[in-house]
C-alpha cells in the first residue's frame, strides 16, 4: 500500500511555504498519497493572490538572492505541481470563517473542511507533519 | 564508461525537489525495462534519487560524476518482474555457479540485463545480450556449451532460458537469485 502523508500547514511565511510544498511534492513524486490541511496563517499559502507574494521573515531578506541563485522553483510553481500530482488541499473552514474568506479567495481545486476532516484523513497516515 | 540509455532527462540547474519530480514525470513515458539517465547539478539528488527509487520501486543502477554534473541511471520496473513463479525448470543457485567459476570450469555466463545495468557491475567474463535482443543474437552463443543465464532477479533470465531452449540449446540453466543477491566477484566497465 502506498505511503500516506498528512501535513498541517499553520504558518504563512515564504519559508513555511517551501517547507510544506517541498516535502509534499517530494512525497507525491515518491508515489505517496499526500494531504495538506491549511489553517490560520497557513491559509496564505493557498490564497489566490497571497501565495504569490509571501513575506520573508524579518531580517532574512538576503535569502531572496539565495533562492534566485539556486534556481529554486517559485511557490506558485510548486503549488501547481503539487496539485498536478494529486496532492489533496484542505482549507480550514473555521479559519476561513474567522477571516471572512470564502472558497473563491483561494486557488482552484481545494476542499474545505474542519478539524475532523483532517483527523479522519490522518487517521491511517504513515507520516504526519506540522509546519 | 559509456552507458547506453533509452532516455536522457536534463535536470541540470534545478533544486530539490525538482529533479525527483521531473524524474517521476519522465518515468511515465518510459516502457518497462527501459533505462533513463538523469542529469542533475543538485548534490542532494545523489541521495534523493536512490531514496526515490526505493519508495517508487524502480531500480537504481548507479551514478557517475562529470565535473559538476551528476548522472543517475534508473531502470523502470515492470509488474511482471515482481512475479515470483519462474517457469523454466532448470536452475542453478548463485553460489553453485560461483563454485563452477572458482573451479575454472569453462562455461558461458549470459547476462540478459540492459547494457546500463551490465556496465555498473557484472560477473567477470559474462557476455551481455539484453533480453530484447536475444531473439536475433542467439547465434552468437555456442549451442554445445553450458549457458548460465543471469539477470537481476531471475525473471528476465527465466524468459531468456526458455527462448534459448526453444532454439535448441540443451544446456541452459537459469541463475537464481541473480545479480541482486550476487556476492561473488564483480567487474565494472571503466
Amino acid at each position: 500500500m502506498a505511503t500516506k502523508v498528512a501535513i498541517i500547514a499553520s504558518n504563512g511565511s515564504l519559508f513555511d511555504a517551501y517547507k510544506v510544498f517541498n516535502v509534499a511534492t517530494a512525497a507525491a513524486a515518491s508515489d505517496a498519497e499526500v494531504g495538506i490541511f491549511f489553517t490560520f496563517e497557513g491559509l496564505n499559502l493557498i490564497h489566490k493572490e497571497g501565495h504569490k507574494q509571501l513575506p520573508i521573515p524579518e531580517g532574512r531578506e538576503h535569502f531572496q538572492e539565495g533562492f534566485k541563485k539556486e534556481n529554486i522553483p517559485s511557490i506558485p510553481e510548486l503549488l501547481e505541481m503539487a496539485k498536478e500530482m494529486g496532492v489533496k488541499i484542505i482549507a480550514c473552514q473555521m479559519t476561513m470563517d474567522v477571516m471572512s474568506l470564502d472558497k473563491d479567495a483561494f486557488v482552484d481545486g481545494i476542499e474545505v473542511g474542519g478539524a475532523a476532516t483532517f483527523i479522519q484523513y490522518a487517521s491511517d497516515a504513515n507520516i504526519t507533519l506540522t509546519f | 564508461m559509456t552507458i547506453q540509455t533509452d532516455h536522457v532527462l536534463d535536470a541540470k540547474g534545478l533544486a530539490c525537489p525538482m529533479p525527483i519530480v521531473k524524474t517521476k514525470k519522465a518515468m511515465k513515458d518510459l516502457e518497462s525495462g527501459q533505462v533513463i539517465e538523469v542529469q542533475a547539478t543538485d548534490k542532494g539528488s545523489l541521495a534523493d534519487i536512490q531514496a526515490w527509487a526505493k519508495s517508487s520501486g524502480h531500480q537504481y543502477l548507479g551514478s557517475t560524476e562529470e565535473g559538476d554534473v551528476l548522472k543517475h541511471y534508473l531502470r523502470k520496473a515492470s509488474e511482471s518482474e515482481v512475479k515470483e513463479d519462474k517457469d523454466y525448470p532448470h536452475i542453478i543457485k548463485n553460489d553453485e555457479l560461483q563454485e563452477k567459476l572458482d573451479a575454472g570450469e569453462k562455461v558461458t555466463v549470459l547476462d540478459v540485463r540492459e547494457p546500463a545495468e551490465y556496465s555498473f557491475g557484472h560477473i567477470p567474463g559474462a557476455k551481455s545480450i539484453p533480453l530484447g535482443e536475444l531473439e536475433n543474437r542467439a547465434d552468437e552463443l555456442d549451442k554445445e556449451s553450458e549457458v548460465y543465464v543471469v539477470c537481476r532477479t531471475g525473471n528476465r533470465s527465466d524468459l531468456a532460458s526458455k527462448q534459448l531452449a526453444d532454439k535448441g540449446f540443451e544446456n541452459v540453466k537459469n541463475v537464481v537469485q541473480g545479480m541482486a543477491e550476487w556476492s561473488g566477484p564483480i567487474e565494472k566497465d571503466q
